[in-house]
């Protein structure tokens, strides 16, 4: 692959592209620039027939400006083949920079996401700001669907490559709340779901219980969720659980009571157990129950998690007694 | 005297062995054999019974000096006697392996029979545990992988539910750009429609016009 080829190609554009922007003739320029490398010929065509046409156009700026925003697109396209993703971003913020001047903020913000995109791979703070801009424009045209959409992105970049568990929270709630906006609950849900795992592992647990709730009484009605929905109302209850025994044992009831299907699961009949256990102040019977549990379904990192604390409140309050 | 006494007891001696041996043989019998066998202890014991009366009046006519020893000797054989009459009832109706073996089967060496026996079924019966145990692993296995599906299951659930509703979302929006298109359409043809009057208006004034400049230049030359 001439990555390098491309490379100095796409340098070239943006220099061609840049002096368009000044509105300057610079025939000569390009043609030194393209004359080192025999493979652009076609390129050199091109440019020739551009320039063409924007001697035979009654041009005003515009033309020159789109066909600098052009160019600008271009030669990101040829850094991204060449890997090269900080000038890639570059050059896609300017384009986008360009077409908001030129009053057409579709583009714009279309290419502030691909900015994004490119900065992702790089540099994860730029791709935020990027992201954000594209996300104003989308808020301001009124298209919240995409604009959630990419809240989205940002939250999982926080989650991933920054680890601020805070901010991607704040993203994910956006996003549920402009999904709930255009009226895609199961997208609200999904998000609203991430946010709920991550504030009972952050200890906000009222949070947590009510989306659990929310999401388990929405899913309950719908023939598609039904079988999650007892899930749902599992993770509530131990959310309810790690703050007090005796609220999660009215909990579980009231479950029981809307979703008779629950008190079958086996979900429901570990949490009695675990709840006889806490009762009695027994961690071997708590432990085994558990372990019983986990032989026939693993259990993931954030059950795990929770089941621990809980665990740790028997141990505490034994010892209080001792 | 006491020669015919000794001589009595000599026999005693030889009939009780006899006997004896004669009742440890008869469980083990059955049938013709065992009957042949119990007339003939029935008989010695009969013998027996006749030396021992016999050895009684000898007793009697001994003087009384050395009576005592022979009494004794005499009581020890009644005793022995009695005894022999009891083996030998109890053996008429002793429960052998042999009336088992021949109710159940033949084989020989009963004891060993059972002790193979015993090891066979034990075999059998851990046999039975380990299948029993093997099939309940295998529900089990086969429990989790049920509990797997469901949850793949709930998973592609809730995907399907959102790609619905993204579905329904686009096809409201493809209706309101048709809509759109019709309308910009039929924009585009009132455009069309009013150049061309336009045109019209233009050539059929530009015509008045010509026609206009024509007649003044005619009505000029006339008039000159």
């Amino acid at each position: 692959m001439d990555n390098s080829g491309k490379e100095k190609e796409a340098t070239a554009l943006m220099a061609e592209a840049e002096k368009k922007m000044k509105s300057s003739q610079s025939f000569f320029g390009a043609l030194f620039g393209v004359w080192y490398w025999c493979e652009l010929c076609m390129h050199l065509t091109s440019f020739a027939s551009l320039f063409n046409q924007s001697h035979l156009f009654f041009h005003s700026g515009g033309s020159k400006m789109e066909e600098a925003c052009d160019m600008y697109v271009r030669a990101a396209n040829m850094y991204k083949m060449a890997k090269n993703w900080c000038a890639a971003g570059n050059a896609f913020s300017q384009a986008a920079r360009l077409h908001l001047q030129m009053q057409s903020k579709h583009d714009a913000a279309t290419n502030f996401i691909d900015a994004g995109n490119a900065f992702k791979k790089a540099d994860p703070q730029e791709a935020i700001n990027c992201l954000n801009r594209a996300i104003e424009i989308y808020t301001d045209m009124g298209r919240f669907t995409i604009a959630a959409k990419h809240h989205i992105t940002i939250a999982e970049i926080y989650e991933t490559e920054l680890v601020d568990i805070d901010k991607a929270v704040a993203h994910y709630e956006q996003a549920a709340d402009y999904y709930k906006g255009e009226e895609s609950t199961s997208s609200a849900n999904k998000c609203l779901l991430k946010v709920a795992t991550y504030a009972a592992q952050l200890e906000q647990y009222p949070k947590a219980i009510e989306i659990y709730e929310q999401v388990g009484t929405h899913a309950m009605d719908s023939t598609l969720l039904k079988y999650s929905a007892k899930d749902h109302f599992f993770k509530a209850a131990l959310c309810h659980f790690c703050v007090d025994a005796h609220n999660a044992q009215l909990a579980v009831q009231k479950y029981e009571e809307m979703f008779p299907a629950f008190s079958d699961s086996r979900e429901c009949k570990l949490l009695k157990k675990l709840l006889d256990a806490h009762e009695e102040q027994n961690v071997d019977a708590y432990t085994d129950s558990v372990k019983e549990f986990d032989t026939i379904s693993r259990l993931d990192q954030w059950l795990t998690t929770m089941l621990l604390r809980i665990k740790k409140t028997i141990q505490d309050d034994e010892s209080d007694l001792r | 005297m006491s020669s015919d006494f000794e001589a009595y007891e000599q026999d005693f001696g030889t009939i009780t062995a006899e006997i004896t041996n004669k009742v440890g043989r008869i469980p083990k019998l059955s049938g013709e054999e065992k009957t042949q066998l119990v007339l003939n202890v029935d008989k010695q014991l009969e013998e027996v019974r006749e030396l021992l009366e016999q050895m009684d009046l000898e007793v009697r006519e001994i003087p009384v000096q050395s009576r005592a020893m022979y009494n004794s000797r005499l009581k020890s054989y009644k005793q022995e006697m009695e005894k022999l009459e009891k083996d030998f009832k109890r053996s008429r109706i002793a429960y052998s392996d042999e009336v088992r073996n021949e109710l159940l089967g033949d084989d020989a060496g009963s004891s060993e029979n059972q002790l193979i026996k015993l090891r066979e079924e034990r075999a059998h019966l851990l046999d039975n545990t380990e299948k029993l145990e093997r099939s309940s692993r295998r529900l089990e296995a086969g429990y989790q992988i049920a509990v797997e599906t469901e949850q793949v299951g709930q998973e592609i659930l809730a995907n399907l539910h959102s790609d619905r509703e993204k579905i329904q979302r686009a096809r409201e929006r493809l209706r309101e750009t048709d809509a759109n298109l019709g309308k910009s359409s039929r924009i585009l043809t009132g455009m069309l429609r009013r150049i061309i009057q336009n045109r019209i208006l233009v050539f059929v004034l530009g015509a008045i016009i010509v026609l206009t400049i024509i007649l003044a230049i005619y009505f000029n030359l006339r008039g000159h």
